[in-house]
């Protein structure tokens, strides 16, 4: 109380400090002005970013027939969900698939950017540019690529193991096995587009810091762990939280690689993941409210992943700061 | 100056709000047209059906018509996109939807314009009892006109079954496989001749052809789901265990990265051609002409696929759309839709019309191709299909699969598709 009476005859000597032709008050115009201007990309996300986000948590709980009867179900849905081996089968291999995707892929991509910063490579740049080239390929034409490479019968791998006499393995029938194929066309799109961010911040850093740790005998390893990871920490932590939030999402992939089964990624749904679920619910079966319920799970756990995440993250900084 | 600067946002946020609501607006369209025959209509068709042609003759018969045809995309694209349009956007005046999607557009029939009320109640006679049915609500109204139909039939490489022994020409084939128990026996002496598969799978090849021959398939006919305890539909899996235990089974599902490239080099010697597969063929495995024979499928009568057209209740023209629909889906206008573009028709009389009867195709060795198929749609029965059948398909047919894959013990399969079914229908 005191502190905000007190607060009042500041702010007054201040204002009549300032030289006298100045307005004090800015007109109605000029202060909105700003808000007008940042307005169009609010009022878009609103429409097609919060408003759909926040319809689908209200028609979660309905049984929601897009052309027909919409009736009001409470909880059901998501009672029905935790329910649904399907859903936990989709939980486990979205989880899976993120994991064998992302891991090898953000290790592969901070190597190959320490070495694409290397003082003495040649065509520096066209090895960069080179690493772009899965990234804007489409990805219906790297599943359909993928899927051939791994074919059980006719499939390149199959072929170099039966040059070598190992049994054929066929890849997409098994959870495992269908993981590693879309695991490895996760990979093959995104680790170009990590290892440029890395490379990025890697040429931001001063070249004096590998100079003078070339100069005390440090080897190119103990200069990867000891100077490259820890000045890219920040770029780290942004392509983990980026990965995840994309990893959780897979669906494409997934569509593409098994068409023969429709949608569900495998006649045992051996590959469907949670957002090719939805997908099934909500399009392939028109039930929109259980869709909903879907995307509703899949929004909390991205959410809790990231904070996981970022919490671990953080915390590490502070362990070794 | 104060307002010189405000006008730009304001400009800008005006352009946005005219952009968003240019969005979301829409459907109302001219009110005035919609009793003249001649106005123009939006019509929503797939891809693959040879439609274009279909609507240039349209436009020769009738000059003054106007129709804008969009090619939305698969049957299964242009389903969504019509819910979406039905739920709440700018709808077409005339639309097909392929016969799996059609049973959950025939649930909510008051989404379109009921077709008695512009054809009179006879307007089904024309049709394949079973494809009108189809399109029939459980209140009598009809919301759709069978556009085609997916005669089946199986295809089989003669130089391979000649090199094992068997038979080659169809009618001697088809009587040789007269009964799934002896499509089996077959198989075994082909695969015991050869050391090969004899059929590709047993899911899209046996169980979509068993499954569709019997007397009631996944519900009652009065609408209660029956799929769990209909012996016939556990028959009709079980012919589908049995092959696969018979062992001839190349085990390579339909659509599958290795099914174009088997087709081409022999790794099975049967697999299933409904009427729309069959230029497949000649894409997947040019290499191949006159190599194939087609021929009548075991047990009685078969179908897989085909569509109606149907006209939504909000369309600004139905009156064009049905003028559209009178004059190409009459069984003349089949016929001669049959002899440009090959899609099978659905009308009777077309069936039995020496075009669609005399039709043969040198890719295919000059089988009796039009006269075969006819007869397996002629002999399909009809049976009621609910708003869940395809669901109820889709998880026994994954159970298949995912027993060809060896996931599945087959003793075990039939327990794992019904409860995948059972999960896939809520419970």
């Amino acid at each position: 109380m005191t502190a905000t009476a007190t607060a009042i005859p500041v702010q007054k000597i201040r204002r009549r400090d300032r030289p006298p032709t100045q307005k004090i008050r800015q007109p109605f115009a000029e202060r909105i002005a700003p808000y007008l201007y940042v307005a169009p990309f609010f009022v878009i996300f609103a429409v097609f970013g919060l408003f759909p986000l926040l319809f689908t948590f209200y028609v979660a709980l309905f049984d929601w027939n897009p052309i027909g009867e919409q009736t009001f179900v409470g909880l059901a849905n998501f009672e029905r969900l935790f329910q649904d081996p399907r859903f936990w089968n989709a939980f486990v291999n979205t989880f899976g698939i993120f994991l064998i995707s992302t891991i090898p892929q953000l290790l592969l991509a901070l190597g190959l950017a320490h070495l694409l910063n290397h003082a003495t490579l040649k065509m520096a740049n066209f090895f960069r540019m080179a690493l772009l080239v899965p990234y804007i390929t489409s990805v219906a034409a790297t599943a359909l690529v993928f899927s051939q490479i791994f074919d059980k019968n006719f499939g390149l791998i199959n072929w170099i193991l039966d040059l070598v006499g190992a049994p054929a393995v066929n890849f997409l029938s098994s959870q495992l096995g269908s993981w590693i194929v879309i695991s490895s066309m996760v990979m093959w799109r995104w680790f170009g587009y990590n290892t440029l961010l890395y490379l990025a911040g890697l040429q931001a850093l001063p070249r004096e810091m590998y100079e003078a740790a070339s100069v005390d005998g440090a080897s190119g390893w103990q200069q990867f762990i000891h100077l490259t990871i820890p000045s890219l920490r920040p770029i780290i932590i942004f392509t983990v939280i980026m990965s995840t939030i994309g990893g959780l999402q897979i669906f494409t992939e997934p569509l593409l690689v098994a068409p023969e089964s429709g949608l569900t990624c495998g006649g045992g749904r051996q590959c469907q993941t949670l957002a090719l679920f939805l997908y099934e619910q909500g399009f392939g079966q028109f039930e929109f409210g259980y869709g909903s319920a879907i995307g509703v799970a899949l929004f909390v756990i991205v959410v809790v992943v990231s904070l996981i995440n970022f919490y671990l993250t953080t915390r590490t900084r502070k362990a070794r700061a | 100056m104060n307002r010189r600067k405000l006008a730009l946002p304001i400009a800008a946020v005006g352009a946005f709000a005219l952009l968003i609501s240019g969005c979301s607006s829409g459907g109302s369209g001219s009110e005035s047209g919609s009793g003249d025959p001649n106005a123009e209509f939006e019509f929503w068709s797939f891809t693959g059906i040879g439609q274009k042609d279909s609507v240039a003759r349209y436009l020769e018969e009738n000059p003054d018509a106007k129709v804008k045809l969009s090619e939305v995309g698969s049957t299964t694209e242009t389903a969504t996109a019509l819910t979406a349009a039905l739920a709440g956007g700018r709808v077409p005046d005339l639309v097909m939807i392929q016969n799996d999607d059609l049973p959950k557009f025939v649930e909510n029939p008051g989404n379109f314009v009921d077709l008695r009320t512009l054809g009179g109640d006879d307007i089904g006679d024309d049709y394949l009892d079973w494809a009108i049915d189809g399109a029939t609500a459980e209140n009598g109204s009809v919301i759709g006109i069978p556009t085609d139909v997916g005669g089946l039939t199986f295809a089989y490489r003669a130089d391979l079954f000649e090199a094992a022994g068997l038979p080659t020409d169809p009618a001697e084939v088809a009587e040789m496989w007269s009964t799934w128990d002896k499509f089996i026996e077959m198989g075994k002496k082909y695969t015991a001749a050869t050391g090969e598969p004899f059929v590709d799978n047993v899911e899209t090849s046996v169980f979509f052809s068993t499954v569709n021959q019997v007397s009631e398939k996944y519900y009652s006919p009065d609408g209660e789901l029956i799929y769990d305890k209909n012996p016939e539909v556990e028959e009709a899996f079980d012919v589908a265990v049995r092959t696969y235990e018979a062992g001839i089974s190349a085990s390579i599902p339909a659509w599958s990265s290795g099914w174009a490239p088997g087709k081409a080099n022999g790794a099975f010697a049967v697999t299933t051609a409904p009427s729309w597969m069959l230029s497949g063929f000649k894409t997947d495995a040019p290499d191949t002409e006159g190599l194939w024979r087609i021929a009548s499928i075991p047990g009685v009568g078969g179908n897989w696929g085909g569509s109606v057209i149907a006209i939504p209740a909000r369309a600004d023209n139905p009156e064009a759309a049905w003028q559209y629909i009178k004059t190409m889906l009459s069984p003349e206008g089949q016929t001669e839709h049959f002899a440009t573009t090959g899609t099978f028709p659905a009308a009777k009389d077309a069936l039995e019309s020496d075009e669609v009867r005399s039709y043969t195709d040198p890719f295919f060795g000059d089988s009796p191709v039009g006269a075969t198929m006819s007869e397996s749609v002629l002999q399909f029965s009809s049976f009621y299909n609910g708003p869940d059948t395809s669901a109820i398909g889709a998880a026994l047919l994954n159970a298949l699969v995912d027993m060809e894959a060896g996931n599945v013990k087959p003793a075990d399969a039939w327990k794992t598709g019904l409860d995948s079914a059972k999960a896939a229908i809520g419970g």
